[in-house]
């Protein structure tokens, strides 16, 4: 086979593939701006006009702005819960020797195999009882729970990684340990902290089962679960329901669009290392 | 020095508690907890319940045939999803690595389903197969396209296929192209001298090199493929009928829709936990002894 056939047979290739992932995108997208009545005549063809009508009424019939804020406080709360706990956690079992730190460390890393769906019922009922259910806060602290084995193992690998000499040195300083933790190590861990925070925000963002099986109360809801709320209420109101879908994935694709050489960089070394 | 060893102690406690609390509240104790309630009667409401032994885990498996349906089309789900997946993201991650253009351009088209939460981008698909195919079927030449896609199990089936295939490859993509980039540059250069045809390169350097990613990703697939539920809620909800029921959809209905089986659910959730386990022992020990270093 020449080079210049096979060059041409993998741009065929990626191209097929590429309209294949932006298709119901991009369809999502011009049938947004649609009326009831022209979606109806050709779902196919560009809108006659850009007509936001229905992203303002969706925004207000979905609950968007609430169930946002939800999901921000959701997010916010898990992030830095595993990443306050995690850090001292992985840090610390990574730095000291003997059986008591192995065994913990052990117990983090096995529980990663337990998949969510196991424990998801007992897990529920546990929420239920320290009081956390119907709450974006109560949420985030339960997520936490499920997050930190994760990220505990990401930074104990890490912390391998870092000179003891540097802790030593900052306790001859004089800076106590917490002090030392604070000042001298934590900002050495940013660049995985940051691959946590992509791989957790993710996650929390985007989660569905969990908040379905927290969240009972519409106004504690998150984006995904106004969503699919709405859904089910309007499903025959194609375009408000795009209008929606379209609303609530745009903040998730400007961060991806800012953030996205880190975004992808996260994502390799989560995956490799975990 | 016995005061020393207690105070490293002390500290180690005193950074890992914060964690571990939450580990313990969240995941170990409704592990235990599920654990037992597997081996009970349980409603999930009432005080009392009655120990019932193994008598859960016999029922799921020799008399449940909606649990054993549920399984075996997780189990055929995963098989196509693992393979599928992994050879269209090798494929994806081998041509983009070949271009000296657009490379970032493919990978961010590629990589961005993976963004967007499972229910909203599957309720697109819901658009595309309730309204934009139909509308493309009535064109002479696509006519093939005028199925039941969301109404027809059996149709249903490579509906899921295809739309877990477009939010899956994007990350093992990523990580393939990690691989590739990581093959030493002489290695390939020496295959060029000795004439070596493109796919010559492709099954006796790049593949052998890239074992431990392939490792990773079949894990990942094999793992995640297993616990699939939210696309399936999104697009079929499991319908029509139970036609298109996955594991997780099973072990929610008993515990909540209905029959409030609490501990049933329980047994069901561990056998589930048990099949992901082992599997994935298999994969990765099968392997691992195959990675070679560059």
């Amino acid at each position: 086979m020449s080079r210049r056939l096979y060059s041409v047979l993998a741009w065929l290739v990626l191209g097929v593939l590429a309209v294949y992932f932006l298709f119901p995108i991009y369809m999502a997208l011009i049938n947004s701006f649609k009326s009831q009545g022209e979606i109806y005549k050709s779902v196919l063809k560009l809108p006659s006009s850009l007509n936001f009508d229905n992203y303002t009424e969706a925004f207000t019939k979905a609950n968007l702005l609430k169930s946002g804020l939800n999901t921000v406080i959701v997010t916010v709360t898990g992030i830095v819960l595993i990443v306050f706990c995690s850090s001292l956690a992985g840090y610390k079992l990574s730095r000291t020797r003997g059986r008591l730190s192995g065994a913990i460390f052990m117990l983090f890393v096995s529980s990663m195999l337990v998949p969510f769906q196991t424990i998801m019922v007992t897990l529920t009922k546990m929420a239920r009882d320290l009081g956390l259910q119907g709450s974006p806060l109560g949420l985030g602290i339960v997520c936490a729970g499920l997050g930190v084995n994760m990220a505990v193992f990401l930074y104990h690998g890490f912390v391998k990684g870092i000179p003891r000499e540097l802790d030593e040195s900052a306790s001859i300083d004089g800076a106590g340990e917490w002090r030392a933790y604070f000042t001298v190590i934590f900002p050495l861990l940013l660049p995985i902290t940051f691959t946590i925070i992509v791989l957790n925000l993710l996650w929390l963002w985007n989660d569905f089962l969990l908040p379905v099986l927290l969240l009972n109360d519409y106004r504690a809801y998150t984006l995904v679960l106004s969503i699919n709320m709405f859904f089910g209420k309007y499903s025959r109101d194609w375009t408000l329901i795009l209008a929606s879908l379209v609303m609530s994935s745009v903040p998730i694709i400007v961060i991806f669009a800012i953030f996205q050489r880190w975004i992808i960089q996260g994502i390799t070394e989560g995956a490799v290392k975990g | 020095m016995r005061s020393r060893r207690a105070r490293t102690s002390l500290s180690l406690i005193l950074f890992v508690l914060p964690a571990f609390a939450l580990y313990l509240a969240f995941l170990a104790i409704p592990m235990i907890q599920g654990s037992y309630f597997s081996f009970t009667d349980w409603n999930g409401l009432n005080k009392t319940y009655g120990f019932v032994g193994i008598s859960n885990f016999i029922e799921a498996i020799r008399d449940d045939t909606h649990f054993r349906t549920s399984i075996l089309f997780t189990a055929k789900y995963v098989v196509v999803a693992v393979v599928l997946q992994n050879a269209v993201a090798l494929l994806l991650a081998l041509l983009i690595e070949s271009r000296t253009r657009a490379k970032g351009f493919f990978r961010t088209i590629f990589f961005m389903p993976n963004m967007l939460s499972v229910i909203i981008s599957t309720f697109m698909w819901v658009f595309v197969f309730s309204k934009v195919i139909p509308a493309l079927s009535s064109y002479g030449a696509l006519k093939f396209l005028n199925l039941s896609w969301l109404g027809d199990p059996t149709v249903s089936f490579w509906t899921i296929v295809i739309v877990s295939l477009w939010g899956g490859v994007g990350t093992l993509m990523l990580i393939y192209m990690a691989a590739i980039q990581g093959i030493p540059q002489h290695l390939k250069e020496a295959a060029i001298i000795d004439g070596a045809q493109p796919f010559h390169m492709l099954r006796y350097i790049t593949l052998p090199l890239i074992v431990h990613a392939l490792t990773i990703c079949i894990f990942l697939t094999l793992n995640g493929s297993f616990k699939i539920y939210d696309l399936v809620y999104a697009l079929t909800g499991g319908g029509p009928g139970r036609g298109t029921q996955v594991i997780t959809m099973n072990i929610l209905e008993e515990a909540y829709q209905g029959n409030l089986r609490f501990g049933y659910a329980s047994a069901k959730a561990i056998i589930l936990f048990l099949i992901i386990f082992v599997i994935t022992m298999i994969q990765i020990s099968v392997m691992k002894n195959r990675e070679v270093e560059a």
